[in-house]
This record gives structure tokens, C-alpha cells and sequence, in this order.
């Protein structure tokens, strides 16, 4: 019964049970989808070079994705009662977060794995094939910050009236960061300006405010779910 | 939770006297002195500023105290909410909650002089630089704070979820104000550099004096608001032990 | 703690004091009761009594307020995770994924108790409980009773000492509720049992003491014994005027 054993299985059975149901996946991507071609109605002028805003509305599209997401996964959850069940387990509170945020990580890269080439055909120009490996860091680690953040606060809102609204509330004053240091590096990428130098700098603060809240979480856990 | 803990007595016979000295009646007096103070060596002794804002400039010796004590407010809160996390007292929550509405209140204060500032200074009511962003989001964030608590119905539990907010937020403010910085510098004049407060000696002195007045004026409302916390709180458990008896 | 000596006196629920207050208003008034190893609790009253709150801090779902509870020689507040080692809980929801097969749901708590035997125990329990037709299906496709099956095949599959019941019984259909008693008869010895009913008799039946709570308070608690006629009688007096049985 080690933690890595229940680690895998709650991981393990909300890949399943998602799978199976394809509810958050399935709407997520596509809103997704749409908030791209908003996006494209909503800028469209004489001078449509977008380049400069696209990491911007990549990372708005993938946050209010997530936020849906996250609201979705931590209902059925409650809805059915099933908190208790894992509740009763003799399970580490924080053996929890870590993999409900695992497999939120997972879902949301699942949905990015098809939503970047997508966007990159509708608003990219430069081949950034050579830049690759740079772009897919900025994005597993703004990820985890998303996933660690948004799961602690999923996990409040979940208890609480109206969550639908309490999580955005919550959720997108303290990612902003998050979205400031991920953007400017993603649009660096996209817009072929990438100073080794500036980028290695919003990486590694990405970094860092994943290992804070992690830690953030780490002790607060316990707080956020139980009773 | 009697009154008298939280230093808030009238000046009753016999009341111990070196516990009037730091009632919040007491501190709100040091605080009107200091400011007042403040204010005078603020207009009168501290030159006008010899850079282009001239005596605009003068509107720093209430912002960025305003700001500071913002901050404390908020770092109180931070630390209410672990202590309430640690011992489940319901008391370091209304401290939380206090002191989080407080923070609230500055942020906005800091906003808006930030701006009578910057119209001053730049000729532009807004600017998105790293202060008057952070502040903007740290006012949407605590906002967001009084949404959580009103809709969580049960008490304790409300009190959890405001703690780990509370932690949480106080934690994200300086990590957003990093972020900022990574955007194009802005117009703001950064005051504290490394190595000096870059201000000439009666400046300091009457920056310090505001600074101290306004944490002083801090500390008074805590208290005061704290104390009238408790005392809802026991007028509502006198209330549901006489519809109780009344049974 | 640990079964030091053959025949040790500890009790294996031990509550002295328990107080729970939910924002102001407080639900559980000073219960204290302690249950022998092996023994059978059965707990009545009327709705809103605090019984199922009592339950749900025996299993660690919520933690007391004040008051001390021990279950199986730890501290539910202190010492939470052997408790829960130690525990199964049957409630009103079944606590099962209804997206997942009756297969998966099983196999996912077997990890996380850590069933060291874990096919085989899914085996031999979807069998007791003439689920094993459906193993493979979905639980949403399940009838109610179905679901209360496999609900009791989830509580004890980890072979907990100490079984919480919370009206296990109700909505079941016949054969399932055969199926139950049948159960609890098989693991009576050296098992420890709280269930809470509305059920005089099945409670009386199984029951070696019987409790009733009412208003957050113990009225009544008293070894087993008397018969249904005469327990009716015992609760009428016990319990405030218009409570419901």
C-alpha cells in the first residue's frame, strides 16, 4: 500500500473514467477549437500580422480551457459522492493532490498535443520545428503550474455554492504570472526571437512558481479537502 | 473573548493603565500624530523634488506608505491564516478576514493616488507598470476572498478555505510582481534601489514618519475592527442560546 | 497499539465526550459509549439525531470537535490512517464510480488499501455477492440493489475489523437483503459492528447492545435483550414527543 500505489490508481482511474465518458476531453477541445477561430474574427483587420499576439491568445485559449476542465473533473467527483469513498482510504491527503493534478496534467497536454499544430496552421508563419524542444518546456512546466494551482483551487471551489463562478475568481488573479511569463516566451518562439538568455529566464520562473505552490500545496492540502 | 482582551475599554476606573497606552483609542492617536506630523514635515520641511514632477512628487509620502501598510495588512492575514490552520481558533480567522478587508481598502487607496500620481507625473490616469498592476490584481484577488467565504455556508469550513487563500494569495503577490518586471520597464521611479534609499536626508525623514504613521493607523483599525468581530460573534451565541432556552 | 496479550480488556470503539458543532449549531451533544471487540451496536433514532455524524466520525470522515474517540486503539484525531485501515463503512451512497465496471471500482480501492491478495479477493467477493456475471459492466447500468451489492463487497474488501453501517438495509431487494445478513452472520465473530437503523427488528436481532440517540445525546444504552414489543415501548419513552421512529 505504498503511496506510489495509490498515486497510480487514482491516476489511474481518472484516465479511465474520462476516457470512457470523453466529457471533459471532448469539450474542452472543442472549445478550444472555437476560441481560435474567435479569435481570429475578433482580431481581423487590414493588417492582420497577428505574430506578435500569438502566444497571448494561446494561453488565454489553454486557461479558460482549463478552468473548464478542472471544474468538470472535480464535480463528477462530488457529485457522486464519491469523495468519501476516497476520503476513507488511508491515503496521504497530498498522495491525492499530487495525482489529481498528474492526471489533469495529463488531459490538458492531451487536448494541446492537437490544439498547437492547429494553431500554428491558423496563425503562425515561421517554422519553429527547430525551436520545438524550447516551446514544449514553456509549456509542461506553465502546465504544472496550471494543474498544481487550479487542482488546489478546484478542490475548494468544489465545496463550495456556485463553483462554476468561484473558480475563475480564484483561479486566474494568482496564475498571472504564469500567463505573463509563458506568453512572452511562447511568442518568442513563434516570432523567431528567441534570445537564449530571456527565454532561459521565463523558464526557470516558471520553474519557480511551480516548485512555490507545489510546496503552497503541499501544506495546505490536507486543509482543502478534508474536514 | 471578553472585551477587555482586545485592549478595547473605555477609560473605566481602576482599568489597568499601561493597557490604555496601546488601546486602539490610544493608537489611533499616535497615528493621527504621526501623520499629522507626516503631513507637515511633508509640505514644509522636505524640499520639492528637483526632477520633473516637482511637487507632485509629494504625493509619494502618502502613497508608498499607503502601499507598505497594504502589504503588512495582508502579510497579517497570511499569518492568521496559518494559525488558524494550526489550532482551528475561530479567532484568527475574523483576524484573517479583518485585516484582509483592511489590505482591501489600501490597495484601493494605493490605486487611486497611484493614479492622481501618475495624471500628475505623466499626464496618464493609467499605466500598466509593475506596482499599479500588481496592486490591481492583488485588490481582484482579495476581492475574490469575500466571494469564496460567502459561499461556503459552514463556518469552520469557510475559515479553512480562507486560510489556504489567504496563504496562497500572499504568496502570489510578490511572485506577480517579479512577473511584471518582465514586461517593458515602466514609468515608474523606482524609489528603493539597492544600496540606499536614493532620497536625501529630510526626505527620509518625513517618508519614515508617514511610514510609521500609517501602520500605526493599521494597527489601530485591526484592533478595532478585530475586537468588534468578537463582538458579533458573541452577540450571535448569546442569540442561539436564548433561542435555545426558549425551547 | 497493538493486541498485546490474548484476551486484553481494550475496547475496540472507545468514545468519551464527542462534540461536533457545524457553523452554530451543535450536532452532537456529548456521546460517550465504548463497544467491546466482537460486539454489535445498534443505533436508533429520530432522523436529524446526529446518528449518521456519529458514524461518520467513528470512520474519519469528520473529525470531533471535542471529546475523545478511539476505534481499534488509535485515535481518530491523532492517529487517522490505522483507523481507516481498520474500518469499512457501508452509507447511503454507495460510493462507487458509476463510470467505471464493477471490476474497476473494486480493484481501485483494493490498491489503495493495499489487498495483498487483490484478484483473488475481487474473485471471491463479486462471487458472494452473485455480481460476478457483471464484473465487467459499467456501474450507471446498475439496478439499486446491485449497486448496495457491490457497495458491501467495497467495505469489506480490505477485511476490516470494525464495520460501519449506516441503514445498509434500505432500498435493498429481498435476495439482497438475504445476501447481507447473510454476510454479516459469516463475519460476526471477531468482527465489531455499529449500525445505525430504522429497523427494530433486524436491529435487535444482530444487535449484543443497543443505543438511542436523540438530540445529539445518548438516552438510552443497554445490552440487548428485550424483544421488539418491548423496545417499542423503550423508545416511545426515551425519545421527545413527535420524533418519528
Amino acid at each position: 500500500m505504498s503511496a506510489t500505489v495509490q498515486f497510480a490508481a487514482i491516476v489511474r482511474k481518472d484516465l479511465i473514467r474520462e476516457l470512457r465518458t470523453r466529457e471533459v476531453l471532448v469539450s474542452v477541445f472543442l472549445f478550444v477549437m472555437l476560441s481560435l477561430v474567435v479569435f481570429h474574427y475578433a482580431f481581423a483587420s487590414e493588417e492582420s500580422d497577428l505574430t506578435f499576439f500569438t502566444g497571448g491568445m494561446l494561453w488565454v485559449t489553454f486557461l479558460f480551457g482549463a478552468l473548464l476542465g478542472l471544474n468538470r473533473s472535480f464535480a463528477q467527483e462530488k457529485d457522486e459522492g464519491c469523495l468519501d469513498g476516497l476520503l476513507l482510504c488511508p491515503v496521504d491527503r497530498v498522495t491525492i493532490f499530487l495525482a489529481k493534478t498528474a492526471a489533469n496534467l495529463v488531459l490538458l497536454l492531451a487536448i494541446q498535443v492537437v490544439a498547437v499544430p492547429v494553431f500554428t496552421l491558423f496563425f503562425v508563419e515561421r517554422s519553429y520545428v527547430g525551436d520545438l524542444p524550447l516551446l514544449v518546456l514553456v509549456v509542461l512546466l506553465a502546465d504544472l503550474g496550471i494543474c498544481a494551482l487550479g487542482t488546489l483551487l478546484a478542490t475548494i471551489s468544489m465545496n463550495s455554492r456556485a463553483r462554476d463562478l468561484l473558480l475563475p475568481v480564484l483561479f486566474l488573479p494568482l496564475i498571472v504570472p504564469v500567463l505573463i511569463a509563458a506568453t512572452s516566451a511562447t511568442t518568442a518562439v513563434f516570432a523567431g526571437d528567441t534570445g537564449l538568455g530571456e527565454l532561459a529566464g521565463r523558464l526557470v520562473f516558471l520553474a519557480a512558481f511551480d516548485a512555490v505552490f507545489l510546496v503552497a500545496a503541499y501544506g495546505t492540502y490536507d486543509f482543502a479537502i478534508g474536514e | 473573548m471578553e472585551a477587555s482582551q482586545v485592549g478595547l475599554e473605555r477609560a473605566a476606573p481602576g482599568a489597568a493603565g499601561w493597557r490604555r497606552l496601546i488601546g486602539a483609542p490610544a493608537l489611533f492617536a499616535y497615528a493621527g500624530a504621526a501623520l499629522v506630523a507626516g503631513l507637515l514635515l511633508a509640505f514644509w520641511y522636505a524640499p520639492v523634488d528637483a526632477s520633473s514632477m516637482g511637487f507632485s512628487q509629494k504625493i509619494f509620502y502618502y502613497h508608498a506608505p499607503i502601499a507598505e501598510t497594504a502589504l503588512v495588512a495582508f502579510g497579517v492575514a497570511f499569518v492568521a491564516g496559518i494559525l488558524y490552520l494550526r489550532s482551528g481558533d475561530l479567532r484568527y480567522d475574523r483576524l484573517g478576514m479583518v485585516a484582509v478587508r483592511l489590505g482591501l481598502l489600501f490597495s484601493l487607496l494605493v490605486m487611486g493616488t497611484g493614479m492622481i500620481w501618475g495624471k500628475a507625473a505623466w499626464g496618464a490616469w493609467w499605466a500598466w507598470e509593475p506596482r499599479l498592476t500588481t496592486f490591481l490584481i492583488a485588490c481582484l484577488l482579495y476581492a475574490g476572498y469575500f466571494v469564496l467565504r460567502s459561499m461556503v455556508d459552514e463556518e469552520s469550513r469557510r475559515a479553512s478555505y480562507a486560510a489556504v487563500l489567504a496563504i496562497v494569495a500572499f504568496i502570489d503577490v510578490p511572485i506577480t510582481f517579479f512577473a511584471t518586471r518582465f514586461l517593458p520597464e515602466g514609468l515608474h521611479p523606482v524609489v528603493i534601489r539597492a544600496g540606499g534609499s536614493g532620497m536625501e536626508g529630510s526626505m527620509l525623514l518625513s517618508f519614515l514618519v508617514s511610514m510609521l504613521g500609517m501602520t500605526l493607523l493599521l494597527v489601530a483599525m485591526i484592533r478595532l475592527e478585530y475586537a468588534a468581530e468578537l463582538l458579533k460573534d458573541e452577540i450571535d451565541d448569546l442569540k442561539t442560546t436564548l433561542w435555545e432556552v426558549g425551547q | 497499539m497493538t493486541d498485546l496479550q490474548v484476551g486484553h480488556t481494550q475496547p475496540e470503539i472507545e468514545v468519551e465526550g464527542l462534540r461536533k458543532t457545524f457553523g452554530r449549531r451543535e450536532v452532537l451533544r456529548g456521546v460517550s459509549f465504548a463497544l467491546e471487540r466482537g460486539g454489535f451496536l445498534a443505533v436508533f433514532g429520530p432522523n436529524g439525531a446526529g446518528k449518521t455524524t456519529m458514524l461518520r466520525v467513528l470512520a474519519t470522515l469528520l473529525t470531533p470537535g471535542s471529546g475523545s474517540v478511539r476505534v481499534a486503539g488509535h485515535d481518530v484525531r491523532e492517529d487517522p490512517m490505522p483507523v481507516r485501515r481498520a474500518v469499512g463503512l457501508i452509507s447511503h451512497g454507495p460510493l462507487l464510480y458509476p463510470d467505471l465496471t464493477a471490476y474497476e471500482n473494486l480493484r481501485f480501492y483494493a490498491d489503495m488499501y493495499g489487498v495483498e491478495d487483490r484478484e483473488a479477493r475481487i474473485d471471491e467477493l463479486l462471487d458472494r455477492l452473485e455480481l460476478s456475471h457483471r464484473r465487467y459492466d459499467v456501474v450507471r447500468a446498475f439496478s439499486r440493489g446491485m449497486r448496495q451489492r457491490l457497495a458491501i463487497a467495497r467495505a469489506v474488501l480490505h477485511r476490516p475489523r470494525v464495520l460501519l453501517l449506516d441503514e445498509p438495509h434500505e432500498g435493498l431487494d429481498p435476495r439482497a437483503v438475504d445476501i447481507l445478513d447473510g454476510l454479516l452472520a459469516e463475519i460476526r465473530a471477531d468482527h465489531t459492528f455499529v449500525m445505525v437503523t430504522h429497523h427494530i427488528g433486524k436491529g435487535l436481532e444482530l444487535a449484543s447492545r443497543v443505543m438511542i440517540v436523540d438530540a445529539g445525546r445518548v438516552v438510552y444504552e443497554h445490552a440487548a435483550g428485550v424483544d421488539a414489543e418491548a423496545f417499542g415501548a423503550v423508545y416511545r419513552e426515551h425519545v421527545q414527543e413527535g420524533s418519528a421512529l
